[in-house]
């Protein structure tokens, strides 16, 4: 095998810094027992982490992020895997156009899409409610999930789903038994980027969220608008943790390299 | 008149599987043409060609997997063109085995049965004894990926095998197994089928695992049957010049028929049946060719040049009648050297006499 160089390594080296610092030093701030954003040179202190429950904002908002990115992300997916079994299939007229349609909120800059959809649902009357929060998250996200899905369908040997067929198996039990296993790291892969996507959106968010329906991402926004406290600073560890957690849970349980490459652990 | 219609009956119901006139178009391009073949039970039948002749787009119409434009498949009389793909319980092997890679091997062969509603404890036995069948007891939890390309074509060959299909279809089965494996995998196969007694319909572009496994071979080329014949048959009378060179090395000579029931390639004169006057082609397989005695006649080739091949020498040569290949045995003889000139003969029962017009 063939060593790193020593430039290459201070690259490397340079680059993890650079992608880490951000999140560590969050991290070491939301431990200060100081009233602003600063290094807890008095000791670690859990005042700013006390302070979020005083906040029933925070909480309420995180739930409904929580909900928003679940319920858009699995729509999404449900949408998107017929899609993609489609294009990756079969040569019809539109499929091209189809795909573009699909990929094109990738295209079009979110803030365009915040003043569209703000206008639109103010038009069919479902402005500020929780549905059109949904169903401007599916759109948002469901290049991701297509696209993830979409690699996964090319990759299958549609012999293998012959071979079901002649064993018996109805077009139910063939997407059921064979088809869906068989993209099912695509799918999942697909599912959770679309779920992270939806959670972290701000741009097109804060044009449609009325105060009955703020997610987390844009609370943060707001308030720190008005202060700038460690408070931020905690909800951000908070954050940093859950996402660590859960992450190592899904390594555990199935295995990362699995969900997203596709191989690895059996 | 009833006569004639109970022979037509008894015929047909004799043969397991029909192909009558059965027609495959994709946009202009005609894949398979008016394809007419009766498989009788228990039956080996190989459907031989190059790439493109129609014998996989074939196997798959009998499959399901492709629609039929004209014509009909009858399976035991029974037309089996209305008959969904997953309703026709036929068993296939394919190319690329098909595994189901995220079950193991007992779950995948196992996966027929279930469809099949068969109780769980009747499944298990089916299963073992398919796997005992292919020789792969104790490999029940192991999951496709970790087995070699050989197991992978058992497990495939299991999974087909236990639904006790009306007809097992073969798609180059083994054309993804190396080359000595290929040859035990052969026999096996054969072995197998025999003692399972299941019609097997194998598409193969390779000469030699038709002529080693099949009960009869079906020639094709674009689209349309050239012949149909026992191994050997076809082998040693081949019905056209396609055939002849298709299968196996073969010599194409020119000569002139003398209207009389002869023919002279060039100083060689035999005896030729059905020989018409003007020029003639006659197909010649390397291994007939001998070298005349110094008495007889005999046909005058230049040696071009020579190729050892450890059982034999392939020698190539140029003649009055066109350029040939002969086979010598390596039998420890003199070789003629690149250069010499050789007489060479063949007898009348060596020679096919091609139809005029085709061309090789």
């Amino acid at each position: 095998m063939r060593r790193n160089g020593p430039l290459a390594l201070i690259f490397h080296g340079l680059f993890v810094v650079f992608m880490l610092a951000p999140l560590l030093i969050v991290c070491v701030v939301a431990f200060t027992p100081e009233g602003y954003l600063s290094l807890p040179t008095r000791g670690p202190s859990l005042r700013w982490f006390k302070a979020i429950f005083d906040y029933p904002e925070f909480i309420r908002a995180f739930r409904d992020s929580l909900w928003l990115a679940a319920l858009s992300s699995t729509i999404a997916i449900m949408l998107a895997v017929p899609a993609a079994l489609a294009i990756a299939r079969y040569r019809f007229p539109g499929r091209e156009a189809i795909t573009a349609l699909f990929m094109s909120p990738l295209m079009v800059p979110h803030v365009v899409l915040g003043i569209a959809f703000l206008r639109f649902f103010t038009q069919i009357g479902i402005s500020g409610t929780f549905v059109g929060l949904v169903l401007s998250h599916i759109i948002v996200v469901i290049p991701f999930a297509l696209r993830l899905v979409l690699a996964a369908s090319y990759g299958i040997d549609r012999r293998i789903e012959h071979a079901a067929i002649s064993l018996g198996a109805g077009t139910a039990t063939v997407f059921r038994r064979v088809t869906l296993p068989l993209i099912l790291p695509g799918v999942v892969s697909g599912w959770l980027l679309a779920a992270i996507n939806s959670f972290d959106e701000v741009t097109m968010t804060v044009f449609i969220a009325s105060p009955a329906t703020v997610t987390l991402p844009v609370r943060m926004f707001l308030y720190i608008q008005d202060n700038i406290d460690p408070l931020i600073a905690a909800v951000s560890a908070c954050l940093i943790a859950m996402t660590a957690i859960l992450l190592f849970a899904l390594d555990r349980l199935f295995g990362l390299d699995r969900l997203f490459v596709g191989s690895g652990k059996g | 008149m009833l006569r004639a219609l109970h022979y037509e009956t008894s015929k047909t119901s004799m043969s397991h599987l029909v192909l009558d006139g059965l027609t495959k178009r994709f946009g202009s391009f005609t894949a398979v043409d008016a394809m007419n073949l009766s498989v009788e039970r228990g039956e080996f039948v190989s459907l031989l060609g190059p790439s493109g002749c129609g014998k996989t787009t074939t196997l798959q119409m009998i499959a399901g997997f492709v629609d039929v434009d004209h014509g009909g498949i009858r399976l035991d009389g029974a037309d089996l063109v209305s008959v969904a793909p997953n309703k026709r319980g036929l068993g296939i092997v394919f190319q690329s085995y098909a595994l189901f890679p995220h079950m193991t091997v007992a779950e995948n062969i196992a996966f027929g049965l279930e469809m099949r509603d068969i109780a769980k404890a009747d499944r298990d036995r089916q299963t073992l004894a398919a796997m005992e069948l292919v020789g792969l007891k104790g490999f029940a939890d192991r999951y496709p990926r970790r087995m070699s390309g050989g197991q992978q074509q058992r497990v495939a060959l299991a999974r087909a095998l236990v639904i006790k299909p009306a007809l097992l279809l073969l798609d180059e089965p083994l054309s993804n197994l190396d080359a000595k494996l290929r040859e035990e995998m052969q026999g096996e196969l054969r072995q197998i089928q025999r003692s399972v007694g299941t019609t097997t319909i194998l598409v193969t572009h390779d000469q030699h695992e038709a002529m080693a496994l099949s009960d009869r071979i079906v020639l094709m080329n674009q689209g349309r049957i050239e012949q149909i014949g026992a191994p050997d048959q076809v082998y040693d009378h081949p019905a056209s010049a396609f055939v002849a060179s298709f299968l196996g090395k073969t010599n194409v000579l020119s000569g002139i028929g003398d209207g009389q029931g002869a023919a002279a390639i060039g100083g060689l004169v035999l005896p030729l049946p059905g020989a018409g006057k003007g020029p003639l082609q006659l197909a010649v397989r390397p291994e007939r060719l001998t070298f005349a005695g110094a008495e007889e006649p005999g046909l005058e080739a230049r040696i071009l040049g020579r190729v050892f091949q450890g059982t034999h020498w392939l020698l190539t040569a140029d003649s009055a009648a066109g350029a040939l290949t002969l086979m010598r045995g390596n039998d420890g003889a003199a070789v003629p050297a690149e250069g010499e000139t050789v007489r060479l003969r063949f007898s009348a029962a060596d020679a096919a006499l091609l139809p005029a017009g085709a061309a090789a």
